[in-house]
């Protein structure tokens, strides 16, 4: 697959320590990647250096081989944009918006946003003004994804959606990957970005921490168990001999979290059979647990 | 260069506004005009003031909410996140705002040329001042002549506001600076009207603002005076406008 995305030593320098910093991102096409940081961590100031919107102090940044910042009207022609802060023109209703926005785009047959209108279940009868926060994120959503673009820059897609139409916008971001759309969204809620992403890559303070692919969840890396224990001395007991290593404990509630190898499943729950337990329950490793011990062990933070 | 769905955004975000303060200049035209009482008064308070204050007031608003308003709230995302360039956008707001003022103009002088033809009166009694040495009546000529003189300086001013506009991304510096600037050129020709009115020493504050150079007299009194200062303010909205319009296609936007 061939190179869409392509940010350089990126470098946009807002004084006492904020802006981002050198960055270096490679998006492949069709890939869906994710953009991970906390709050202030740079991901909306890379959204808009790559929409053009911001001219980087060093470094540069590509879309399909043409540079973002000189010519971003080229660029707009094959992307979709959900902005971080969402407000509308003042054009009344959101089919008001929705229509001078196909003018735009140039698209004559609205059918597909008509579905996407549906998938939403979006009133978009109703005052642009008036609409409620998921209300306005949805119909932000159907304007990026309405002409079917090639690219998608989706600036924390999910803020303000309930559960289902988060479950929902997944399934859609899914549905893109499937004809060929490549996706670039940043986030800080990972379910959805485990859910979605080829590969994430790992931001805090303006600075790139890890890029992971989705191999970090691999069959070879040790499951992690957790274990409730009955009464406490057999918790101490276990505790002190087993040889696995339990990657947190809690005394008070008598459970731990053991790291067991791929090949050792076995001979733990033949160790765990004498132990008398509450629970055995096998923890799915996610970003949100790889982000975390990052975060604690990262010398760069 | 120009784009037709930001240019109805436009209109249907200012067409209120504009309808507004258009009806309220027409209906005072046409009253100035045609009652006895205010006839006197069509050329100190209707031409004299109301022709920059009226067309002031809706140029500080809209220019303000054709960029500046659009880039602070974040809604000028959906236009750049669309194949439309930067200095797309400001042309066509310009196109906009100058073609709004045209219109403004346009149905005022209309109306008046209306009146004027049906009920017409003296230029001493239009001056309020049947004294003056001076014999006719107001033509129409000289009627499309004054408003055209306005409408030119009435663009200077919507082009400063426009600039300021463009550079700033925050409303309230937008807005800041646009107010006081059209609150110095609007209240100083104010009191320069009262200096040429016989108020000795108020005609200082004529070098204070821009509405200066629209000159109903000259018109009225058959000079020419009135051509070669439109220039100036001609001169002003170009610079202002490009000024307006670099900056805008230079600079970072917030959205």
């Amino acid at each position: 697959m061939p190179e869409i995305i392509k940010i350089e030593n990126m470098t946009k320098d807002y004084g006492n320590g904020r802006g981002i910093f050198d960055f270096n991102i490679s998006i492949n096409e069709g890939e869906i990647y994710g953009l991970v940081g906390t709050n202030g961590s740079g991901k909306t100031t890379t959204m808009r250096h790559l929409m053009g919107f911001l001219a980087p102090d060093s470094g540069s940044c590509e879309i399909g081989g043409i540079n973002c910042r000189q010519h971003p009207e080229v660029i707009m022609k094959r992307v979709g944009y959900v902005p971080g802060q969402i407000d509308f023109p003042d054009v009344g209703s959101g089919t008001n918006f929705l229509k001078i926005q196909a003018q735009y785009l140039g698209i004559t047959d609205m059918s597909y946003t008509e579905k996407l209108i549906d998938l939403f279940k979006i009133d978009t009868s109703a005052p642009l003004k008036r609409m409620s926060k998921g209300m306005k994120q949805k119909m932000a959503l159907v304007a990026a994804f309405m002409a079917k673009p090639d690219i998608l820059l989706l600036d924390e897609p999910s803020t303000g959606l309930d559960p289902v139409m988060r479950d929902a916008m997944i399934e859609l971001i899914l549905e893109q990957k499937k004809r060929g759309a490549t996706v670039f969204m940043s986030s800080h809620i990972f379910k959805e970005l485990e859910d979605t992403c080829d590969k994430v890559t790992f931001i805090h303070n303006g600075r790139i921490i890890n890029t992971i692919g989705r191999d970090i969840f691999d069959e070879n890396m040790p499951k992690l168990y957790r274990v409730g224990f009955a009464d406490e001395e057999q918790y101490l007991e276990f505790k002190k001999r087993t040889d696995l290593h339990i990657k947190s404990f809690n005394d008070k509630y008598k459970h731990l979290m053991a790291a067991v190898p791929v090949d050792a499943v076995n001979s733990f729950v033949r160790e765990l059979a004498d132990y008398n337990m509450r629970y055995v329950r096998y923890v799915p490793y996610s970003l949100e647990m790889y982000y975390k011990n990052e975060i604690e062990n990262g010398g760069v933070l | 260069m120009f784009s037709l769905p930001l240019f109805k955004q436009s209109v249907k975000s200012n067409w209120v506004m504009w309808t507004a303060i258009t009806a309220v200049m027409s209906v005072l035209c046409a009253q100035f005009a045609v009652l006895e009482m205010t006839q006197n008064l069509l050329f100190v308070i209707f031409y004299g003031m109301m022709t920059t204050i009226l067309p002031a007031i809706y140029v500080l608003v809209t220019a303000n909410k054709l960029i500046a308003s659009q880039v602070d709230r974040g809604s000028m995302a959906y236009v750049l996140s669309t194949p439309v360039k930067r200095s797309a956008v400001t042309f066509t707001q310009i196109v906009f705002l100058v073609g709004s003022l045209v219109a403004m103009f346009g149905i005022e002088t209309l109306l008046h040329l209306a009146v004027n033809s049906a009920k017409p009166i003296t230029i001493a009694t239009a001056l309020g001042n049947s004294a003056l040495p001076i014999k006719g009546e107001l033509t129409s000529e000289m009627i499309v002549q004054v408003n055209l003189s306005a409408l030119v300086v009435c663009i200077a001013l919507a082009a400063v506001c426009f600039m300021f506009s463009s550079i700033f991304n925050s409303t309230k510096y937008s807005i800041g600076l646009s107010g006081t600037f059209i609150g110095v050129n609007i209240l100083a020709n104010m009191l320069s009207m009262f200096g040429s009115l016989g108020v000795s020493g108020l005609d200082k504050f004529k070098y204070l603002t821009i509405c200066s150079f629209y000159d109903h007299q000259s018109i009225l009194f058959s000079e020419n005076d009135w051509i070669t200062k439109m220039i100036f303010p001609a001169a002003i909205a170009i610079v202002a406008l490009t000024i307006g319009s670099v900056v805008f296609k230079k600079k970072d936007l917030p959205l």
